[in-house]
């Protein structure tokens, strides 16, 4: 260990954002029963959405990446949810929970339900603390305003929008005056950067990708988490072995199979998703010598089906070309999902 | 990892009167409704692109497959196959065939779909020639599922049939109503001219001897044109020249009461408080007699499975097309009508 690394831990290269709920966890809260359910979950009876332990595991096998969890979940939970981060063997830098209880006692309820007003800020705080050159990759879900919020924020810290916009876009998502006073200020703090390199979208809700499509190529819809580590592999945040390891999880945990998984593949080469040199590494790796991998074998099989897959395709179709982000125009996505004015689904 | 691969259902996405979109919606809905069946959409990748931008689905369980051309419902299907091999229906065949997928649902033109079976496909042992059956609305319900619908085949596959094809037909009738309709002891009748065995043409008797003596299947002798709305037998076979010519005829006659009804809303105004006052017990006629429901009509005699839908089906109709194609592959329909099949 050199002496820098012994006063202070080496500064992040990536950091990985995650949220829990529908994103990590397979959680139910649109009735009140299941809101109950889950409040009274204990650790080991919580379960992980299939494929994103493994998923963050191998990201954060580098050592050079931190993992920070922004959450809607109350702060009441911390100590369920660290534990059950704990047992799927997951180790986080931040947790961030909800103060909802702080929220009420203070009579502000727009922002126990408001997503924008609490995520954005988190964020933005957790930036102002991070390297500029710490590339960032984040998750979240088609339950609420992930989309939004992610792309905002990006967009925020590469100053690819104006201060009038996100005056507006805070206003329209009913975010209280003096939270909108500390999103200004501490936007104002953070260097420019373009740090966010992805954003992925769990569709939980199997909302439609195209519906998206508005938030341009960074952001990715996505059905299983075998879908996010092939495009991380093609982003270079992991390696042909280490998808093979999230691939092997979802077969183990999950029921997944050559057929579900090579679909998966087939999907995003459609969606114009760049992963047909990801798909050739893979096989290639598919044919190493790891004793962990005989779980996935015939080896012939899945290669074949995959080569099919991406090969029944025909010509892929000319790219969509890339436009900026409206905001105004889709702040719609920003309110609550049962809030009246919201009509996206 | 499994390599057992889930039931596959390979859907043609062109071709039907309302285009891509219906057929994409309802194999998708198929996916989402059954987690153990597998889409395979079958068509011009671009229109099916476009499809799936307005469509719920699940990734995990629907695939594409891009085919350049397809055969339009006015089509000679020998001509169009021919000049355009690489069209949707004969791909979505030669997948089956080579083990892609399990079964086809299509509905483009009828003709090519036939085609495409026959060049893709091989007939099950002891079948010479495959029928079209399809289900005709009954006075009766029948099976498990209470269907009111009867089956009747061949409607057109098969125009000049043998007295040993059509007790193939009868066999491989019985056996999809029994799959199907969850129906154990299905009444099997030949429409001819006469309900006395001697009655109709020397290849109807024939097949009527030969059937009195199968085992294992209730054959009811023959039954008479009008039998077949009564539902008096539960599988009608007949040849393809005749089935068509029958099923052309029922479907007049009930487009011509359609249009007598109309014309009396219309021409008077006691007759229109009539027909008001029947309108729920018509709604519920159209509930029960419903052919979405159905989905479609299958091609039998063929060691895989297509579900013709109607041209004007809509995803419901896909759906359920599908639904039956998946529940005929999980049943082995093929087995079972090679097993039940005489000197099995």
């Amino acid at each position: 260990m050199t002496l820098p690394d012994r006063i202070d831990p080496r500064p992040p290269k990536k950091i990985y954002r995650w949220d829990l709920d529908k994103t990590y966890l397979q959680t139910e809260f649109d009735t009140l029963r299941q809101l109950v359910r889950t409040a009274m979950q204990k650790a080991h009876e919580k379960k992980a959405v299939p494929g994103a332990a493994a998923l963050i595991r191998e990201l954060r096998a580098s050592g050079d990446s931190r993992l920070c969890i922004v959450s809607g979940s109350p702060t009441q939970m911390r100590a369920v949810l660290a534990e059950k981060l704990k047992l799927d063997g997951v180790e986080f830098d931040e947790l961030v929970l909800k103060d909802n209880l702080k929220n009420l006692v203070r009579g502000r309820f727009k922002a126990l339900r408001g997503q924008v007003g609490y995520k954005l800020p988190v964020l933005l705080k957790s930036r102002a603390h991070a390297p500029v050159e710490a590339e960032e990759v984040l998750f979240g879900d088609d339950a609420e305003a992930d989309a939004f919020i992610y792309s905002l924020y990006a967009d925020m810290v590469a100053r690819r929008v104006s201060e009038p916009v996100v005056h507006q876009v805070l206003q329209a998502a009913e975010v209280y005056e003096n939270d909108i006073t500390a999103v200004m200020k501490v936007w104002e703090s953070i260097p420019q950067a373009d740090p966010v390199t992805r954003i992925f979208i769990n569709l939980d809700r199997l909302t439609t990708p195209a519906s998206f499509a508005h938030y341009g190529p960074r952001l990715v819809p996505i059905f299983n988490y075998f879908q996010a580590a092939l495009v991380l592999m093609a982003d270079g945040h992991l390696a042909a072995p280490q998808v093979l390891k999230v691939m092997v999880d979802l077969v183990q945990s999950a029921g997944h199979n050559l057929f579900t998984l090579s679909n998966s593949l087939q999907d995003l080469i459609r969606r114009g998703l760049p992963i047909a040199q990801v798909a050739q590494r893979l096989s290639e790796a598919l044919q190493g010598p790891q004793a962990m991998l005989q779980v996935v074998r015939p080896v012939p099989d899945i290669i074949a089906a995959f080569t099919k897959r991406a090969a029944s395709l025909g010509a892929p179709p000319a790219p969509a070309p890339v436009k900026d982000i409206d905001y105004l125009s889709l702040l719609d996505h920003a309110r609550p999902r049962t809030h009246k004015k919201r009509r996206i689904e | 990892m499994s390599a057992q691969r889930p039931v596959t259902i390979a859907f043609d996405v062109m071709g039907g009167d309302h285009g891509v979109l219906e057929v994409v919606k309802g194999a998708a809905q198929l996916t989402l409704d059954s987690p153990n069946v597998h889409g395979l959409l079958v068509g011009d990748r671009a229109l099916i692109d476009q499809a799936l931008t307005q469509v719920k689905y699940t990734a995990e369980r629907l695939a594409v497959h891009h085919a350049p051309d397809f055969v339009a419902m006015h089509e000679k299907p020998a001509v169009a196959l021919d000049a355009r091999p690489r069209c949707s229906v004969m791909v979505a065949a030669e997948l089956i065939r080579d083990g892609e997928a399990d079964a086809m649902v299509s509905a483009g033109n009828t003709g090519a779909g036939v085609l495409a079976c026959a060049r893709a496909f091989k007939l099950i042992p002891g079948v010479r020639r495959a029928a079209l059956a399809t289900v005709y609305p009954t006075a009766v319900s029948r099976g498990e599922k209470n269907d009111p619908f009867s089956l009747i085949l061949d409607v057109g596959a098969t125009v000049d049939a043998s007295a040993d094809d059509l007790v193939a037909f009868a066999v491989m009738g019985a056996a999809y109503a029994r799959i199907i309709s969850k129906n154990p002891d299905p009444a099997v009748a030949l429409l001819s001219n006469g309900t006395e065995a001697s009655k109709g043409p020397a290849r109807v008797v024939e097949a009527n001897q030969k059937l009195s003596v199968i085992k294992g299947l209730r054959f009811i002798g023959n039954v008479e044109g009008v039998d077949i709305p009564k539902g008096t037998a539960d599988v009608v076979v007949c040849d393809g020249f005749v089935g068509n010519v029958c099923l052309k005829m029922l479907e007049g006659v009930s487009e011509t009461v359609i249009e007598l009804a109309r014309y009396a809303y219309k021409e008077k105004l006691l007759w229109r408080a009539g027909l008001a006052m029947l309108s729920s017990g018509i709604e519920r006629i159209k509930e029960v007699t419903d052919w979405e429901q159905y989905g479609g009509a299958p091609i039998l005699g063929f060691d895989r499975l297509f579900i013709k839908a109607h041209g004007r089906s809509k995803a419901r109709a896909i759906t359920n097309a599908g639904k039956v194609a998946a529940k005929a592959v999980k049943s082995d329909l093929t087995k079972v009508i090679q097993d039940a099949l005489p000197g099995a």
